[in-house]
């Protein structure tokens, strides 16, 4: 999941988590999670006054973005002490999956 | 070694005050003057702040409220002090430093670890998730005292972890005789916080020991372990420690449920580290 700012939002890209109006819980969201962004979808969110969506996946390179080896290198660094535990060996394993998940479309689409 | 013991001891029980995050400070006074403000809204930010949360708990569990050892709560504490007595407590709060990049570091650890208690909760459908959220941001308070109170033996712990690679906790034993868990216990006891609070952060390095509360204290200590296995803040050292075999049988775990933990955990804290950067630009602006 990555958090981006709505102009750098293109058609397409997935919602990772529900719109809602800045600051306001309570209300019913505005737009759902795995929702595909499209133009008018977009435009629409921009005049409600939304900044930031959620999106799936790591579409937009943003500066100090760390590359998925130099993520998944220092999780080993992380983990190096409780290798010999199995347990802590799946845990190691979820989090790579996780980072190699959230950080998909990296480098397939790159800064403007 | 006894009595370096000795001696931490008596500095650090000599608590009259804790400094807190500045920036904490403005984001409450501009939310006691919009007039609106709901009561969890306020608690929301109180409880972004350990030492703030800890001063609030303090204060209503202390003998003049009547309450002592009763309140767990940020949010019970505000319904029954009030709005504008928690607002003039942390504007009248005595010391406004500036926060140290290891201490900026160890407040995302400790709301790290707050937001992934209350996840490990709310799966497990766990009773009173308010205070075991308390209780994980609260877990490391025996650091920030340490660090406040004995500066320069707090920078020679950090140095020898970074040194010999070893994890904080190992090196506080064999430097001090003593560990921040330890210390942590020693506060919230003369603060006369509730029991529910205390367990956890006496006990998240050592599950076993918790015999009244060990299921809070189990859901803090795997908090702890995640929060730094995502990376996330920075508690003193790098180290992610196992899961002790005591809480993940508390906790009937499993990896099923784990998976499902650390995937909404990674994405709550794409905004925990949102929030902490907004409040730190924020004491930026004010400076």
């Amino acid at each position: 999941m990555q958090r981006i700012p709505i102009y750098q939002s293109k058609p397409g890209m997935v919602l990772a988590k529900e719109v809602r109006k800045e600051d306001d819980e309570i209300s019913p969201p505005i737009c759902g999670k795995g929702i595909v962004l499209t133009e008018s979808l977009l435009s629409r969110l921009e005049r409600m006054g939304i900044q930031a969506l959620s999106v799936e996946g790591h579409p937009v390179k943003m500066e100090g973005d760390k590359p998925v080896e130099e993520l998944l290198a220092a999780l080993d660094k992380r983990f190096s002490k409780v290798m010999d535990d199995p347990l802590m060996i799946k845990l190691k394993d979820i989090y790579k999956e996780n980072i190699i998940k959230s950080m998909e479309g990296q480098d397939a689409r790159p800064a403007d | 070694m006894q009595d370096r013991r000795t001696e931490i001891i008596r500095i650090i029980k000599d608590t009259r005050s804790l400094p807190t995050l500045p920036g904490i400070i403005t984001k409450l006074s501009s939310l006691a003057e919009d007039g609106k403000v709901s009561v969890d809204e306020m608690a929301r930010v109180v409880t972004s702040d350990q030492v703030l949360s800890a001063k609030v708990l303090k204060l209503v569990n202390s003998p003049f409220y009547g309450f002592s050892g009763r309140i767990s709560t940020v949010s019970k504490a505000l319904i029954l002090l009030g709005v504008n007595v928690v607002k003039s407590l942390a504007i009248s709060s005595s010391i406004f430093e500036i926060m140290e990049k290891n201490t900026v570091g160890l407040w995302e650890h400790s709301l790290g670890a707050a937001v992934a208690a209350n996840i490990i909760a709310r799966k497990l459908n766990l009773p009173e998730r308010e205070e075991i959220s308390t209780a994980a941001l609260l877990h490391d308070i025996g650091k920030v005292i340490f660090k406040i109170k004995l500066e320069q033996d707090y920078d020679h712990l950090l140095n020898v972890i970074k040194e010999k690679e070893l994890p904080m906790i190992d090196c506080e034993r064999e430097l001090f005789n003593v560990d921040h868990a330890e210390i942590g216990e020693w506060l919230v006891k003369s603060w006369l916080l509730p029991e529910k609070l205390i367990e956890p952060i006496a006990y998240h390095h050592n599950v076993e020991k918790s015999n009244n509360q060990r299921a809070k204290t189990a859901v803090v200590h795997v908090a702890d372990v995640l929060v730094k296995a995502s990376g996330f803040g920075f508690s003193g050292d790098d180290f992610v420690s196992r899961i002790q075999p005591a809480a993940w049988e508390k906790l009937g775990l499993n990896e099923l449920i784990l998976k499902d933990i650390v995937s909404e955990l990674e994405n709550n804290l794409v905004e925990a580290k949102n929030f902490s950067m907004d409040i730190q630009s924020k004491s930026g602006q004010q400076a």
